[in-house]
């Protein structure tokens, strides 16, 4: 992602050797040619799946890829299929896109919120607890969220919030990487001079944050904002403990496990009992819709992003 | 994913004027207030999803498993725990990680580190857009790499389903669970999920090396496999340590992979083949929730104690202890 930096930093190297091919030379390009087919081939068959017919499929119509089996009736054969699972006429992945949106958007939301001031206390101002709340952030960072959903669980079914929303969303606002990238944002960005002079005008120190660092961390608050975004969108766990007890209020990543269970392919006992038939084009339309999402808030932000890679390379 | 962003993160310098003055003086009454002010937001949601629900955790371990002759529960010392290191499945759990480990954590350093080395050598808008499609797969994390790969493994529509007829599979159940099967399926489904983003952090330590040093090594006749073995790989150790400990923290809380692969191979595999999955199973299929809360905490320890390796030892976050 950091292309423009990358390259610029290399450009002097680019001359050298430009035009001769070395044994080394192309056994290097074959090799990462190589590896790049492997990973975009699967994922070409896999959208272009999205798009084939059941029949196609079991007929293995279309080449190995499937490409001309390929029409948008399948897909929207597909839709109906996979938007009429669910009691009463279907409409549950419907349901969990806005689910996810609102739990994914709102936890996002909740972690800029807290993020910003947060690492702008950390980078600039000066208490006893600072180092503490630091580590604190640095080690819940590198630890892997999902070792903390039993305990989450337990809690929330403590308090009788078990299968509602909202208890998804404010863990979701929790986001400790974020709290790191807006420290080194303000950290890299916001000298210590230009605190002392607010200071010496006479702001106080939330005044400070509010009308000094906060509009000069739009930056920050987009990155924050994505990444937190990104992270709830495809969390699984969390929701699927939490959110388990109550189909209405799933997330698409515990929808999606649902949908694979009522396929015919792995489970045909409950797939009988079922209106939709749910084979791999369904199954693959599902998740490519679920995914579209994520590429619209990439697109969104890759400007931010790509400035982001800059962000914390800029020497002063 | 956030993982991206990581290499500008631990490679970022400290800040020009953070090192300007000397850091060794009194905290003001006002400064401290106003930071606890401003941190206020943060510290509720740590305190929501992380201290208390650990902390509820301790308590929930100590208590007795209700049973329906004694409902109530009470307190139980350490017998959860006793209950979860006994339990014929915990070593089992371990043993599986284990498995996936050996397989997994060398193939994926030895490709992220090959791969970064790969794009470093490569300048240009060559190198960087291979960069960019190593990333892709990332993307599709979670459930959505999961149905992928089930696209992959069912021999019946797969595009690669010759090499599954090869192999004498012709089910998605045989393919996940043949004996021995399942590390390698799952090491492969971690590497092509993976790998990108960390070629990404490693990368941005790669970058990081000034070009009077190659340039150096150039001039004494060092050719580009000398460059990459003597003079690149020495300089991002601690990159790749990082990437070492973070992937083997991944491992030990595996869930999704295991359990949705369970789903799809009509139950033929262990319910309970990763911690994780033990936890889970103790809270929402027995009930027990001091066990869930042990086993929990248990994992909790193991993962803790990476990342305090992470932090202190890898030598990447090291200037916030001194600044």
């Amino acid at each position: 992602m950091s292309q423009t930096t990358a390259a610029g930093r290399r450009a002097p190297v680019a001359k050298r050797g430009m035009f001769d091919w070395s044994v080394g030379k192309t056994a290097r390009v074959v090799t990462m040619l190589f590896v790049a087919c492997m990973f975009v081939l699967p994922i070409t068959g896999f959208i272009a799946m999205a798009f084939r017919s059941n029949e196609g499929v079991a007929a293995g119509a279309g080449g190995p890829f499937g490409f001309g089996d390929m029409s948008w009736d399948n897909a929207q054969y597909s839709w109906s299929q996979v938007n009429g699972f669910g009691p009463g006429g279907g409409g549950l992945y419907t349901r969990w896109l806005l689910n996810t949106l609102a739990v994914a958007g709102g936890g996002a939301l909740l972690a800029v919120i807290a993020a910003l001031p947060a690492g702008y206390a950390l980078a600039r101002l000066r208490f006893r607890a600072r180092r503490t709340v630091l580590l604190i952030t640095l080690i819940t960072m590198v630890m892997p969220n999902t070792v903390l959903v039993i305990p989450i669980f337990l809690e929330v079914n403590a308090i009788g919030a078990v299968g509602e929303l909202w208890p998804v969303g404010l863990i979701m606002g929790f986001f400790p990487f974020g709290v790191y990238l807006a420290y080194i944002h303000f950290m890299t960005t916001m000298p210590q001079e230009l605190v002392e002079a607010a200071r010496i005008d006479g702001l106080g120190e939330v005044s400070i944050f509010w009308r000094v660092a906060l509009p000069i961390s739009r930056q920050a608050a987009v990155l924050v904002g994505f990444f937190a975004f990104v992270a709830n969108w495809i969390n699984f766990f969390l929701p699927l403990a939490l959110l388990s007890s109550n189909q209405n209020n799933q997330t698409l990543p515990v929808g999606l496990q649902q949908l694979i269970g009522a396929s015919p392919l792995f489970n045909p006992t409950v797939a009988a009992g079922l209106d939709v038939k749910l084979y791999m084009p369904q199954l693959a339309l599902a998740t490519f819709i679920s995914m579209l999402p994520l590429l619209i808030v990439f697109l969104g932000a890759q400007k931010f992003l790509m400035r982001g890679e800059t962000m914390g390379a800029v020497k002063g | 994913m956030s993982t991206a962003l990581m290499e500008d993160i631990a490679t970022s310098p400290p800040a020009p004027g953070a090192r300007r003055r000397p850091r060794r003086r009194v905290a003001r009454p006002s400064e401290t207030r106003g930071a606890w002010v401003l941190m206020a937001p943060y510290l509720v949601l740590l305190m929501i999803a992380g201290i208390i629900p650990v902390a509820y955790a301790v308590k929930t371990s100590l208590e007795k498993a209700p049973t329906p002759l004694d409902p109530t529960g009470g307190f139980g010392g350490v017998d959860s725990f006793r209950t979860v290191i006994t339990d014929y499945r915990f070593v089992d759990t371990f043993v599986n990680i284990f498995a996936t480990l050996v397989v997994w954590l060398p193939i994926m350093t030895i490709g992220i580190v090959g791969l970064a080395l790969l794009v470093h050598a490569s300048p240009g808008w060559f190198g960087s857009s291979m960069r960019f499609i190593y990333y892709i797969p990332g993307a599709l994390a979670g459930v959505a790499n999961l149905v992928l790969w089930v696209y992959l493994l069912n021999p019946s529509q797969s595009p690669i389903e010759g090499f599954w007829q090869a192999l004498g599979v012709d089910t998605i159940k045989q393919a996940v669970a043949g004996p021995g099967n399942l590390p390698f399926i799952l090491a492969a489904m971690m590497f092509f999920q993976g790998v990108g983003q960390w070629v990404i952090v490693v990368n941005g330590g790669l970058n990081g090396i000034s070009e009077e040093t190659l340039e150096a090594a150039r001039l004494d006749g060092a050719n580009e496999w000398r460059l990459a073995w003597h003079v690149k790989l020495p300089i991002i150790r601690p990159w790749i340590g990082y990437a070492v400990l973070m992937n083997l923290a991944y491992g030990f809380q595996l869930f999704l992979e295991p359990q949705l692969l369970d789903q799809v191979a009509s139950n033929a595999l262990d319910d309970h083949w990763t911690p994780t999955q033990l936890g889970y199973a103790f809270a929402f299929s027995n009930y027990n929730f001091p066990a869930a809360a042990a086993m929990s905490l248990i994992l909790l320890v193991i993962t803790l104690g990476i990342g305090l390796l992470v932090v202190f030892r890898t030598g990447l976050f090291g200037e916030e202890e001194h600044r």
